[in-house]
């Protein structure tokens, strides 16, 4: 392990994910000297054993996140611990979200606008998609928004995915390959995926395109250093408060250092980024930096997850495939008000197919929790051949009141922690009935012999950061940028003002290649 | 069989084995490592739980998942507790409960055995299958009075996981269900042994 700089730095980044693994490949491709601190420990891929239990000490840990409002947000389950983040357990579903997704305000008057069109971020999909790679069609993926064709062809389709298929087809709804940034055939050195369900304990051959396996290798060799096992509990500020100076955090053996650097990127997912934020406050940013807004932790939004499971007369063999599908339908993405009628509001989309391994949250086992004794022992012998399922992606309403507080309850390193405040608008309840409805009914017509769903569940977690246009109403610009800071930024799904109804690294990433290349272009005016 | 060693395990040795899902245990002096079902027969001693704790735990794991009292549910989630919160393999530990997580097993189990007690005069353990299927489908539905532990329905949904994971998701598990295992990287043996 690198020892931690002594000397001021270009850039320390807080948090090795998605976002901060992306920004530290290309600062330090630009030549800037970086570090990243990452709060969790090392994550060699031959501790990434393929077991259930094992995937699961790759998620949550930490300071616990406290919740008072009706609904959850999961950090435990959402979250990553250890370098890599949560990109190490994120399935690496990469759809792009759609045109209407960054004008839900504009189009709708709900919710927010993003302060970029999708025409901006397009290039950096595209760029995205080409250096990390996707698996799909994008003739076959009619929703998709323009760009360029996916590098790979699409993953296979095993009986679980055409049975599926086939109850959409019934219904008169088409499906397409899905997305998935995971090799179908070898791509840039990394080989190809063997289709045996593991994503969620992590992938060790590194046919998933993750933190590990794409950008942290490029920050490294470019001269980054990552910093394992160590914390940051404070972002410093110079001492008349207008720009930010370094970071204080702790070592796993007790060490209170200080890195100090031009600019610093806060990547440390939704929950703990904000509460890093709010806990820096200073008298010249009494409640948190970059909140001059009061917007700091607002507009915390998670996807509904709308599972459906059924048993089919046919073997299917769900343990294996990707973990995060074979096959997608967006049928009626882009029409937020298709369920107008039930008062629902937003986009879905199916995830088919999933992978589902015997035990796990996401396994066969907790479908039924009703069963036990015999009768459960009777369903996983039959569940384990016969089970077919599918997971819509719900969108959530952006309202202000879901937000991040600082508990009075404080960490072992006397950091508050973080309190989330989140109940769904009534509008992404009734889309996900909707969706559970429109699940059921694709599964009984795909011929099932039982059909049934499990109940909401947080799945990702978006904004407390949002990004907009005017300082007095988000807490950065479209680049990351805080509109208070000019030498602070944020990266990662906190930044989305709307949570669309897709999963969310690939925008991640292809906001983290925007910002990044903007950071480089300007850094001059930038550092001041 | 238990593999004896011959000095005291650094604790990276003992993260090592418990990641694993190993226990490391003294029995008759020496150091050894059990796998959960081996420790089991071996009647190893237990960190956490109380006798009569075990006792109700084994058995509500044993009605819950037929089978998984012999797979190790017991010193599974014993040692899990006893590990630091970062190492837990439980599925506990990403469910929105603040660690540490004996507590709420603790509560749950005496409530259980209270309840058991209220009844039918009896601990849970020694219950015979239809009071016994009678608390516990209360108990899954929120319907036990009195009961003082942890929300019984999720209480139920932890107990009956941990139960699942010991009976399900070792490699042996899979077996009996018939599933090809195809790990990248194995869990070594059934949990394993150290190589």
């Amino acid at each position: 392990m690198s020892e931690l700089p002594n000397e001021k730095i270009d850039a320390v980044i807080v948090g090795s994910g998605a976002a901060g693994s992306h920004f530290a490949a290309r600062l330090a491709q630009a030549g800037k000297r970086v570090a990243i601190l990452e709060a969790g420990p090392a994550r060699p891929k031959d501790e990434l054993v393929s077991s259930m239990l094992w995937a699961r000490r790759l998620k949550g840990g930490g300071a616990p996140v406290l919740e008072t409002g009706k609904g959850t947000v999961g950090n435990g389950f959402n979250a990553g611990r250890g370098v890599g983040g949560s990109t190490m357990h994120h399935y690496a579903v990469w759809p792009r979200l759609h045109e209407n997704d960054f004008r839900v305000k504009s189009l709708y008057g709900r919710s927010r606008d993003w302060p970029i069109a999708y025409a901006d971020l397009q290039p950096y999909y595209d760029r995205v998609q080409e250096e990390c790679g996707i698996s799909g069609d994008h003739l076959a993926e009619t929703t998709r928004p323009p760009g360029s064709p996916y590098p790979m062809p699409p993953v296979p389709v095993s009986v679980q995915g055409r049975v599926v298929a086939q109850g959409f087809a019934a219904m008169g709804m088409k499906v397409s390959p899905i997305p998935l940034a995971v090799n179908s055939r070898s791509y840039k050195g990394r080989p190809s995926c063997l289709w045996d369900g593991w994503c969620d304990a992590g992938c060790p051959i590194g046919a998933l395109a993750n933190a590990q396996t794409i950008h942290l290798p490029q920050a490294e060799a470019a001269g980054a250093t990552i910093h394992p096992d160590t914390e940051v509990v404070r972002v410093l500020t110079s001492a008349d408060g207008k720009r930010v100076t370094g970071v204080e955090a702790m070592t796993k053996d007790g060490r209170r250092v200080r890195v100090m650097a031009d600019v610093v990127v806060v990547a440390a997912f939704t929950i703990q980024s904000p509460r890093l934020l709010l806990a820096s406050a200073t008298p010249q940013h009494p409640e948190g930096l970059a909140n001059s807004s009061g917007n700091l932790g607002r507009f915390v939004t998670t996807h509904g997850a709308a599972p459906i499971f059924g048993l089919h007369p046919k073997v299917t063999t769900p343990a294996f495939g990707a973990f995060g599908g074979q096959l997608l339908n967006q049928e009626h993405y882009d029409d937020k008000n298709a369920h107008a009628s039930s008062g629902a509001f937003g986009s879905y989309q199916w995830m088919i197919a999933n992978a589902l391994k015997p035990n796990g949250l996401l396994g066969i086992a907790p479908t039924r929790p009703d069963l036990r004794g015999p009768a459960l022992t009777k369903f996983m012998e039959q569940a384990s051949e016969h089970m077919i399922t599918m997971t819509g992606v719900t969108e959530d309403e952006a309202l202000a009141e879901n937000r991040i507080t600082l508990s009075p309850r404080k960490d072992a390193l006397g950091v508050p922690l973080a309190s989330v405040d989140y109940t769904p608008a009534k509008a992404s309840m009734a889309l996900w009935d909707a969706a559970i409805a429109e699940g059921l009914e694709v599964f009984r017509a795909a011929g099932t012999s039982e059909a049934w769903n499990a109940p909401r569940a947080p799945m990702h977690i978006m904004g407390g950061t949002v990004m907009g246009t005017s300082a007095t109403d988000s807490v950065t610009n479209s680049y990351g940028q805080t509109h208070d800071l000019p030498n602070l930024f944020v990266g990662g799904a906190g930044l989305f003002p709307t949570s669309g109804g897709v999963n969310p690294t690939f925008t991640v990433h292809a906001l983290a290649a925007r910002s990044s290349e903007y950071l480089v272009k300007n850094w001059d005016s930038v550092i001041g | 069989m238990p593999k004896p060693e011959s000095a005291k395990p650094t604790r990276r040795e003992i993260l090592k084995a418990g990641g694993l899902g190993l226990l490391t245990v003294t029995l008759g002096g020496q150091w050894v490592h059990l796998s959960p079902a081996e420790a089991q027969a071996a009647g190893a001693p237990l960190a956490v739980f109380t006798p009569e704790e075990a006792a109700t735990l084994a058995a509500l794991g044993e009605r819950l998942v037929p089978g998984s009292w012999k797979a190790g549910v017991l010193p599974f989630v014993d040692y899990q507790l006893a590990a630091a919160p970062e190492d837990c393999m439980l599925m506990i530990q990403y469910l929105g409960v603040d660690p540490p997580f004996t507590p709420f097993y603790r509560t749950g189990l005496g409530a259980l055995d209270a309840a058991a007690q209220a009844r039918h005069q009896s601990p849970f353990a020694k219950l015979e299958d239809a009071p016994a299927e009678e608390l516990i489908a209360a108990m899954a539905e929120g319907k036990l009075e009195n009961w003082a532990g942890p929300p019984s329905p999720f209480f139920y949904f932890v107990l009956r996981n941990d139960a699942c994971d010991v009976m399900y998701g070792t490699e042996k598990g899979f077996a009996a269900l018939g599933v090809h295992y195809a790990a990248h990287i194995r869990p070594p043996s059934e949990w394993g042994e150290i190589s």
